[in-house]
């Protein structure tokens, strides 16, 4: 097992640097400069001499490798400079946003799994079925939603022609105290919560299905049943683990997913995240910004995959032994 | 796979109606010529109307007929997501096709690759990629195409893999063929069912890219005619013009779902396996 673990980390040791490097020639290879937007987003020209300032003081006049190189070291104490727009620290940005992208997300993926899962043994329990069937066609068109629609519609409905929740927003302009306050940041949880979850449902839940119609026909599962084990038991305790390989993996994978989502849905909601920062810093070019929650986004992602692979090695057995091969 | 059968008697219920409705998107983009006049043509006094007998769909916020405005936008939409899914296709055939076919460095160097661009949250990569290229169709396509290869390459990664041992490789190899031959000629053909499931997810894909940029306003300009750019407006006026938001999503919804059902059909139909 220790084993094992070493060689996924080493392994992902070339992929962070490929991160790094990715990130860092991404942005600093891209056309129009912070210094030529700075003077574009308020429609002044910035003069000769004050770009080539500018250039210098944050270090755009220097050759990439020293830049890179410079960056790097940065990096690697967390320390990624000031914001090109505000002047504050990056970190400092980051920080406020965070909370508001972990509660959304963290919401979104816990009522995924609560959802998802009983869907999908439900359906997979019973393949062709007429639950399966429906369930499937559900799932299937939620799939094909756009967020950004489905965003505007649930907000049609249940803001603008029912008033039941709030158009945008944490929370009210005067937020109540105490209880009612918290339902009142609930209620301007709910519409973006729906559209991040309804997405990954589609795919969790199909996973599921799939992994328990498998399991369900194999000789250990009628064995279960024979052995007079009833239907929700053999469904649960015997067919869904087969499901749950898988599984792990695509939770391990879904961060990006959901971190993607947030950009969209953030911005529709007028959400203060990280979704949201990142889109104001692309357009406002503020690269130390985008680099930086591009950097976090990819690591985390790469974390992720990594504490799923040893998720599902501690698992499995045929995993660590390198029966199958490693991915 | 049932040898000999024709696709179309192999493709499920759902496909074939797949097949049909990509069919319509298809001729509504050849006909929308005709509607091109009425799309543009602009009247401040029929500003954001209901839908009606003369305006099908509602007007917009210029007074412009939303229903002849998502006829037009059609066609590009329909070319944008076919040429992205081609551009990340190829790419990632190349790419992902030397990797499973050279195996050790190249295969351990390309993979750790597709793994790097895999890592970060496809929006952030799109978005980068789209906001710093100048507004354009092409800069549209080639940010979707360069944000999607890495899934296809690793796919056909895998393919090739599989097949690169079978005889007929080795005798092409055998023959004197050389890799950018046995790759294309020999085993791209072998690997070209699963490729196609691949890419008609991926034109689905694609579609909603381009219209998730375009309502973010960093994807096509505003002069051209899109259904992300018509939703793009739709938020501003939400309190009282349902139809702004309802129609382009319907018709961006009903492709999406054309495509997607399409790849589900063909992945029935070349696997048997649902």
């Amino acid at each position: 097992m220790i084993r094992y673990v070493l060689r996924r980390l080493l392994l992902a040791v070339p992929t962070l640097f490929g991160i790094v490097v990715l990130v860092f020639l991404l942005l600093h290879l891209a056309p129009g400069s912070p210094v030529s937007a700075m003077g574009g987003e308020s429609g002044r020209r910035v003069s000769g001499r004050a770009a080539e300032e500018m250039r210098r003081v944050y270090g755009l006049d220097r050759p990439l490798p020293e830049r890179f190189a410079r960056w790097l070291g940065r990096v690697a104490r967390l320390d990624f400079g000031e914001s090109f727009v505000d002047r504050r620290l990056v970190t400092e940005r980051i920080r406020e946003a965070l909370p508001y992208t972990l509660v959304l997300n963290g919401l979104a993926l816990l009522l995924t799994i609560a959802i998802a899962i009983p869907l999908g043994v439900a359906a997979g329990g019973k393949p062709e079925g007429p639950f399966d069937r429906a369930s499937g066609a559900v799932l299937f068109a939620l799939y094909s939603m756009p967020a950004f629609w489905t965003a505007l519609l649930l907000q049609t409905l249940f803001a603008v022609e029912l008033s039941w929740l709030p158009l945008y927003g944490v929370s009210s302009d005067e937020p109540p105290s105490g209880l009612a306050g918290f339902f009142d940041r609930l209620a301007h949880l709910a519409l973006p919560v729906a559209c991040l979850t309804y997405g990954s449902l589609a795919f969790v839940a199909r996973l599921v299905r799939s992994g328990v119609a498998e399991a369900r026909a194999t000789d250990y599962v009628l064995a279960a049943r024979a052995r007079g084990a009833s239907y929700r038991s053999a469904l649960w305790r015997h067919a869904f683990p087969n499901a749950l390989l898988p599984l792990i993996t695509l939770l391990g994978l879904i961060l990006p997913a959901l971190l993607s989502g947030s950009v969209i849905i953030e911005r529709i909601f007028a959400w203060p995240g990280l979704g949201r920062l990142y889109f104001d810093s692309i357009l406002s070019r503020d690269y130390p910004v985008v680099l930086a929650l591009s950097l976090l986004g990819a690591v985390a992602t790469l974390a992720a995959a990594l504490a799923a692979d040893i998720a599902i090695a501690a698992a499995d057995p045929r995993v660590r032994d390198g029966a199958f091969a490693a991915p | 796979m049932i040898a000999g059968t024709p696709l179309w008697r192999r493709l499920p219920g759902s496909g074939r109606l797949a097949v049909f409705l990509v069919g319509f998107l298809w001729l509504v983009a050849a006909l929308s010529p005709f509607l091109a006049e009425r799309a543009r043509e602009i009247r401040l006094d029929e500003r954001l109307r209901p839908p009606s007998r003369a305006h099908f769909f509602g007007t917009d916020d210029l007074g412009r007929d939303l229903f002849a405005r998502v006829v037009v936008a059609t066609p590009l939409s329909l070319a944008i997501g076919l040429t992205a899914a081609a551009v990340s296709l190829v790419v990632g055939f190349a790419l992902g096709g030397l990797a499973g076919y050279l195996g050790g460095a190249t295969d351990l160097l390309l993979s750790r690759l597709f793994e790097v661009v895999l890592c970060f949250p496809v929006l952030f990569l799109l978005l980068a990629l789209a906001a710093f290229l100048p507004p354009s169709p092409a800069a549209v396509i080639l940010a979707i195409g360069l944000t999607a290869w890495p899934g296809d390459a690793r796919f056909a990664r895998a393919e090739i893999l599989k097949a690169k041992d079978l005889d007929y490789a080795r005798a092409a190899r055998a023959a004197g063929a050389t890799t950018s031959r046995v790759l294309v000629r020999h085993l791209l053909p072998n690997a070209l069912p699963p490729l196609l499931v691949s890419a008609a997810f991926g034109v689905a894909w694609a579609i909603l890219a381009e219209a998730a940029l375009s309502f973010l306003g960093v994807g096509l300009p505003p002069t051209s005619t899109s259904w992300g750019g018509i939703l793009s407006v739709a938020p501003s006026y939400i309190e009282d013009s349902w139809w702004l938001a309802l129609f382009p999503g319907l018709a961006l919804f009903v492709t999406v779902c054309a495509y997607n059902l399409l790849a589900e059909g063909l992945r029935t139909a070349t696997t048997g396996r649902n």
